[in-house]
């Protein structure tokens, strides 16, 4: 099943394009990677994805909903790690948490519990009541990827999620991630890091210069996906490829 | 660029950007490559400045922010002459914003240490060359406040020295009169900002920065208790100032421009000793300790309080918890209040205008609007709540509610102070405090709607700061006339005040809403 749907969107800052018919699908169940350099326009997706960012044009439809005309529900139904965002800074990750569940309207009780289980994953029992600003970056992203799986949601949007954390977390986040998704739940993750998206991703599409090049299904190991990337990377850079003009391949 | 980095700050140190901090500053401009580092320090920061501003607001709103300075210093100049006001009065008003503009420069960074590294953390090579090479934060400190001075002293106090033109008139002497009081008003504004900026260093030796507060209120309160020693300790309600300038400074000791080469000396010695001292005290390996939840008011209590969310109570945590919290709007109110103190007292003592004490404050006081809301989003960005299923609008609505919790009862708090001290007529007290609420929010309003989420960025914006002006213009000067010509306040007279700021309150009300759609909008577009 289709869950996130996009189609010929295009968007630009001012004179710079940065998406320029972005089309592809995630399905349902699925660890959908989103590969592509600095400036490809994978944030700028996302902040659609969301509803935080009005396309100048195309279609997308989230969860069977509108994220432009519906913003507040898709982000009541997704969760949202965003790059390199610290969380505010003085709260404590407690605090913030209880903000968050505010927000999202969790249940008092249920809250506690998944704090503590969230506590005990990453290691943040002993600093959950320290400030924000008084932690160091890895555990301010430790706090972040929290923050987005609170409500267990069914789909998660996060970029760049193993960024400031330590190799042992990393492994330990993308156990994680595996395991979330195969209890059905799909996770859209953002990356310009070619081992991550190898070693997590059932699909990944190649973005470059604001479209998807090519959508292809790692084999689990880097170098294929390399391969394909920088391959995807140097015909773009030299050739300018259409947009829009994304293939489906397997590995 | 090519840094000549020198060995000695090598050998000193073992953790990188911190390692030459104990040495003082001479040291280091010898260990590293003498006047051409310095040199090249200075201008690196002064490019950054510019480009900075001129990458925000798209050259030529950032050129034309002297302009419109300038241009209104010369019509109020002009209206002022016109109206009666003597040079020596025009001259103390602009010279007394100067230091007052020097002060709050130092105060917002001695107030919100925090914003100071918000703000300049990733923009400035201030904080991060001191990270990632070996010069230290003191040096990079002394340069970034030699060049604050002078970009200030070109960009806002040389238009504002051109008053003189309307005083003098265009004649072949002009200009030498308005480069010394350029020069004379730099002065002041440096000299503002090396107090504050020892403040900041003595925090960083350990002055509780509640301390620091509590010496700049009995600093006052001795000021008054002299000034009620010296009139006998006799003070009729009537007319007392908590800002007395007798037995103060007087025009001749603020305003330089005449003054002999000794006293232009020693303010200037005066001024520079200050600053070097400052870097010397000042301590670059300050760090706040690791800060808990322990003791302080709890995120929950905030948001059980009465009207709020947790979108409110976020906002009002940021804002307390943040260095000087409460301290902030309360100290930004207390500089208003003096300057407002000061200038009523120069007027009445010139002009011998015995103004409605009332309407004057209650207008000028609702200013502070824009400092409130300024410290309510400076640790906040839109962007990050794009996380959560709310939308702009919400954020917007919770600054406002959170704006109505803090800043108006500090406004009224410290109206309500000074009117028991000055104790004016109940009629004109009452339309004072309908007027500052009424205007309050109607600032409030115009400045949500005029910068968004970014009210300090505006500030030299031509264009922004012209709207914001006029829109502040509309409706202040008219109750500051008033306020001056019909003492007391007759029945009719207070009727139509009253409704002004009942029609001010409802302006900013609605101003406020449209300008959360206003800014949704833009955000939502990516042109924010």
């Amino acid at each position: 099943m289709t869950i996130c749907r996009v189609d010929g969107l295009e968007h630009a800052f001012g004179s710079v394009t940065a998406l320029d018919g972005m089309s592809f699908t995630v399905e349902a169940g699925e660890c959908f990677g989103f590969l592509g350099p600095n400036g490809a326009g994978k944030t700028t997706s996302i902040g659609i994805l969301t509803g935080q960012l009005t396309p100048d044009a195309g279609e997308v439809e989230v969860l069977g909903l509108d994220p432009t005309a519906t913003p507040v529900e898709t982000r009541h139904r997704v969760g949202i790690l965003p790059e390199q965002q610290p969380p505010p800074s003085f709260l404590t990750p407690r605090e913030y948490f209880e903000f968050v569940g505010q927000v999202r309207g969790l249940e008092e009780a249920t809250l506690e519990s998944r704090i503590d289980t969230w506590a005990a994953r990453l290691g943040l029992h002993g600093k959950l009541d320290t400030l924000n600003t008084d932690l160091s970056r890895g555990q301010q992203q430790k706090v972040m990827i929290t923050q987005a799986f609170l409500h267990e949601p069914e789909l998660v949007f996060i970029d760049e999620p193993l960024v400031n954390l330590d190799p042992l977390v990393q492994e330990q986040v993308k156990a994680f991630l595996l395991e979330y998704a195969d209890a059905g739940n799909t996770i859209f993750v953002s990356t310009h890091n070619i081992d991550v998206a190898a070693a997590i991703c059932d699909r990944v599409a190649i973005v470059v210069d604001g479209a998807c090049r090519v959508v292809t299904e790692p084999d689990g190991t880097a170098d294929a996906l390399r391969h394909r990337f920088l391959e995807s990377v140097e015909r773009g850079a030299s050739q300018g490829m259409p947009a829009g003009s994304g293939e489906v391949s397997g590995e | 660029m090519v840094i000549d980095v020198g060995t000695q700050s090598v050998r000193n140190g073992e953790d990188g950007g911190r390692d030459d901090e104990s040495s003082p500053p001479s040291e280091d401009r010898s260990a590293n490559g003498g006047l051409g580092l310095e040199w090249t320090l200075f201008r690196t920061l002064w490019l950054e400045e510019w480009r900075l501003h001129t990458s925000l607001f798209g050259g030529w709103r950032f050129y034309g922010f002297p302009l419109v300075i300038a241009g209104l210093v010369v019509a109020g100049g002009y209206a002022l002459t016109a109206t009666g006001y003597s040079s020596d009065a025009i001259l103390l008003g602009v010279h007394v914003t100067a230091l007052a503009f020097g002060l709050y420069s130092g105060t917002a960074a001695f107030a919100g240490s925090d914003m100071l590294e918000n703000v300049f953390g990733d923009l400035s090579l201030l904080l991060g060359s001191s990270n990632s090479l070996p010069l230290s934060r003191r040096r990079l400190l002394g340069h970034f406040l030699v060049k604050d001075t002078l970009f200030y002293a070109i960009t806002i106090v040389a238009p504002l020295a051109l008053v003189v033109v309307p005083l003098e008139g265009l004649g072949v002497a002009t200009l030498s009169t308005v480069v010394r009081t350029w020069l004379s008003m730099t002065l002041l504004f440096a000299a503002g900002m090396a107090i504050t900026v020892g403040l900041i260093a003595l925090r960083t030796r350990g002055l509780p920065l509640r301390g620091v507060g509590w010496v700049g209120i009995l600093a006052i309160v001795g000021w008054l208790a002299v000034g009620r020693l010296e009139r006998g300790g006799v003070v009729d309600p009537g007319r007392a100032e908590p800002f007395e300038t007798t037995g103060g400074p007087g025009i001749d000791a603020v305003v330089l421009t005449t003054a002999a080469p000794t006293t232009w000396l020693a303010v200037l010695l005066g001024t520079v000793g200050l600053g070097a001292l400052s870097l010397r005290v000042y301590d670059p390996s300050y760090t706040t300790p690791a800060r808990s939840s322990e003791g302080r008011v709890p995120f929950a209590r905030y948001r059980a309080l009465p009207g709020t969310n947790p979108l409110v109570a976020k906002t009002l945590v940021d804002l307390v918890r943040s260095s000087g919290g409460l301290f902030k709007p309360v100290v930004s109110i207390a500089i208003l209040l003096g300057v407002v103190a000061f200038l009523v007292t120069v007027v009445r003592e010139i002009t011998t205008i015995e103004p409605a004490l009332g309407v004057f404050y209650g207008s000028v006081l609702g200013l502070s609007a824009f400092t409130t809301y300024n410290w309510l989003t400076q640790f906040d960005a839109v962007e990050s709540y794009g996380a959560y299923p709310v939308t702009v609008e919400a954020v917007f609505r919770a600054k406002q509610l959170a704006f109505f919790l803090v800043g108006l009862p500090t406004m009224a708090g410290a109206y309500l102070l000074v009117m028991a001290w000055l104790g004016p007529p109940v009629l004109d007290a009452v339309t004072g405090f309908v007027l500052l609420v009424g205007l309050a929010l109607y600032y409030y309003g115009l400045t949500v709607y005029v910068a968004g989420f970014d009210p300090n960025e505006f500030l030299f914006d031509a264009v922004r700061f012209l709207g914001f002006t006029v829109g502040v213009a509309c409706l202040l000067l008219p109750t500051l006339v008033v306020g001056f010509v019909v003492v007391p306040l007759t029945a009719t007279v207070a009727a139509a005040l009253l409704a002004t700021g009942l029609v001010a309150g409802l302006l900013g009300h609605l101003l406020a809403r449209r300008a959360a759609r206003r800014w949704a909008d833009r955000y939502r577009r990516g042109q924010a």
